[in-house]
């Protein structure tokens, strides 16, 4: 997989002194800066278009660790974000971001390092409370990882949290930085796959299926706990067998004992990203599906369809291994009893359950 | 300024063989009727006479009157008193002109509207058409808007009619530019044969455009399709009912597992035999998992009737998941 072209440098004025503003100028020096004011040239223009050749180097003054906003009208997983930056250098036609984020570039977040202390504080703060906290919500959390390090300080300073994991998701086969990193403790590194027809498709500039396998069999020989996510499910004719594929690459090169979870969760989007998709990827078939307009207003698909393939790839995982922690990403209670033949019920039971999944895998 | 250089434009004498009626950089005018205006000519004569300017081949372009212009040629003058606007008149200024006696005299369709924005981009910045210029014709003010006006020009002549006409919404027009040439006469002409709501035409074109790209067809071809044409072609149904059969089949193409349901559902509801004026009404798209009772009564005794109907009906204890059966 090759790196990503960065073609320009912004850096926002109360960004220049942040260690992390001046390890990127050191790490890409031939790469042309310009210092800007606060959301200075943030044009519309760039917006469409995401200006993904651009990293916007921010001094970030909001809160960097957030609970994952769920709806209350699904069960949610209770995961903490951890906001390194906005945007990714990857082309997923589904992505959210692209009607979540209203600034374009990469934008990275240069003052984290400085702010990890009030995380910290946080956590030591709940000692009864498990964070399971993640990266790879507004971003990819290892694909700009070689310019930023920011594994270089989160896997030592996570790796003496006692009650929290630090998960990486990526879709990269960047694990150089991990792999040579001393600390294993409490670090999590996750991969969301897809069927290669999908990754083909839909997922542009990422790595294929089998590299993300083979890299997460590197971490897994390395001492890392892994994880999965089979998110966005795509329905299309043919969908069964090519998850079967994709479930039968793990077999092959994973150690299903040392996997923390597998999340599974089909596509949604809110009704205007829809737009936008169509407009940056016209040839895209993400649409072709059989949607509805589910309870907390996104589209997704019909609740049959839902059922079906959730149900046929748990059956297939469990026939792998009949302990994998699986659990569906925002899904009513009556979709994961006939999927799964059991329902955490509510979000604070899935919250619980992955708690345990993390004492059990991880034990402090 | 603009009134000086009005003042000294003049009346003069023009042969019809020297107007250029192609139309130019000021026209404004799509697909208008000509005859209630011949009409009113024969009657009255020219009342208000047409702007020229004299252009590079020494004829003269029709600044403002065209509809006016090609009245009187196709009653057969030969000549027409006109207004000659002087050489030093910008071209610009020609088109505010022009702009301003139509927005005076009529209604633009959306067509015109587009050609009035396609011409200004020629001297005016896209900021400024958006700010000063899109509110006068009563167009939202943004981007967007801009850009799908603008394209509108770029449509085959009958699909820019169905649009000025207002039997294709403007929106589905705008969609339509991405479209293959056959793929968008196809739909074009859909909608013009029966009558449909511009959100139907919305809906209707979206759906068509996914089940094309599942199947993998063109548009042409779903609407070519048996099913469709059978309907298109029947003499057993009006306009309307061809229209909601329509719309019947393109849904049942479009949400096959959803129709299903809905089907199954409502056959498991009429097993139940159901006491006249009650009613089980499912979760929006069977997502979630309450139904809905809904007792139509007049009186006491109208409601505890049908309670009781309902508490005896043996059937009562099928409803639930319906879906299942997809």
């Amino acid at each position: 997989m090759k790196r990503f072209n960065v073609n320009r440098i912004l850096i926002e004025r109360e960004a220049e002194n942040d260690s992390l503003s001046k390890r990127i100028i050191e790490k890409l020096p031939n790469i042309p800066i310009e210092y800007v004011a606060l959301n200075e040239l943030a044009l519309q223009e760039d917006i469409e278009e995401m200006d993904k050749e651009s990293l916007r180097l921010i001094h970030y003054k909001g809160e960097f660790l957030k609970p994952c906003p769920g709806t209350r009208r699904y069960i949610c997983c209770g995961y903490q974000i951890l906001n390194v930056g906005i945007n990714c250098p990857m082309e997923c036609s589904y992505c959210f971001l692209q009607s979540y984020v209203n600034q374009p570039s990469l934008r990275l977040f240069t003052n984290l390092k400085d702010r990890l202390n009030v995380i910290g504080e946080f956590i030591d703060n709940h000692p009864e409370r498990i964070f399971r906290i993640g990266t790879g919500e507004f971003t990819d959390s290892l694909a700009l990882n070689y310019i930023t390090g920011w594994t270089h300080f989160l896997l030592p300073f996570f790796s003496y949290k006692k009650n929290c994991i630090l998960e990486l998701k990526t879709k990269t086969s960047f694990i150089k930085e991990i792999i040579k990193s001393g600390y294993r403790k409490r670090t999590v590194v996750a991969w969301s796959l897809n069927t290669s027809r999908v990754i083909a498709s839909e997922e542009g500039k990422t790595a294929s299926i089998e590299e993300r396998i083979i890299s997460a069999r590197e971490c897994q020989k390395a001492g890392f706990v892994v994880a999965f996510h089979f998110d966005p499910l795509i329905h299309y004719s043919g969908w069964e067998n090519e998850y079967e594929e994709v479930i039968q690459l793990l077999e092959r090169y994973i150690d299903p004992t040392s996997i923390i979870w597998i999340s599974i969760g089909s596509f949604r989007y809110m009704p205007e990203l829809k737009w936008r998709i169509l407009k940056r990827f016209p040839d895209t078939h993400i649409f072709d599906g059989e949607f509805i307009t589910g309870l907390d207003g996104k589209q997704r698909y019909f609740k049959p369809i839902r059922v079906e393939m959730y149900a046929k790839l748990s059956e297939r995982l469990i026939k792998w291994h009949d302990n994998l922690g699986i659990y569906f990403c925002m899904e009513s209670d009556d979709v994961w009893e006939q999927s799964l033949g059991w329902s955490p019920k509510n979000s604070s039971n899935l919250s619980l359950y992955l708690d345990n999944r993390v004492r059990m895998i991880m034990p402090a | 300024m603009m009134k000086n250089k009005l003042l000294n434009g003049s009346l003069v004498n023009i042969a019809i063989s020297d107007i250029d009626f192609k139309p130019g950089p000021f026209c404004m005018s799509f697909h208008f009727n000509l005859e209630p205006l011949k009409a009113s000519i024969k009657k009255f004569g020219v009342i208000n006479p047409p702007y020229l300017l004299r252009n590079s081949d020494n004829n003269f372009s029709v600044v403002a009157g065209y509809q006016r212009l090609m009245a009187v040629k196709e009653l057969g003058w030969q000549d027409i008193m006109c207004h000659i606007l002087p050489d030093s008149f910008s071209l610009l200024d020609a088109l505010l002109f022009n702009l301003n006696d139509n927005l005076l005299h009529r209604q633009l369709n959306n067509i015109e509207k587009g050609m009035i924005l396609q011409r200004l981009t020629r001297f005016i910045t896209t900021e400024e058409i958006v700010t000063n210029f899109m509110p006068i014709l009563g167009i939202p003010s943004n981007k967007q808007q801009l850009e799908l006006f603008l394209g509108l020009e770029d449509l085959e002549e009958r699909i820019k009619i169905s649009v000025a006409m207002e039997q294709l919404s403007i929106r589905v027009a705008g969609l339509l530019r991405y479209l293959e040439k056959n793929d968008r006469l196809a739909i074009n002409d859909l909608f013009t044969s029966l009558k449909w709501s511009f959100n139907q035409q919305w809906e209707i074109i979206q759906w068509i455009k996914e089940i094309a790209s599942r199947v993998g067809c063109s548009m042409k071809e779903i609407i070519d399709s048996k099913d469709i044409k059978e309907v298109l072609d029947t003499t057993m149904m009006n306009k309307p009912q061809k229209a909601k059969g329509i719309v019947k089949l393109l849904k049942y193409m479009r949400f096959p597992s959803l129709s299903k349901a809905e089907k199954l559902f409502n056959k498991s509801i009429s097993n139940l035999s159901l006491p006249f004026g009650v009613k089980i009404i499912p979760p929006p798209f069977f997502e979630g998992t309450d139904y809905k009772l809904e007792i139509k009564f007049r009186k006491d005794e109208d409601l505890k009737g049908k309670l009781a109907n309902l508490y005896n009906l043996a059937n009562l204890n099928n409803i639930s998941d319906f879906w299942k059966g997809v």
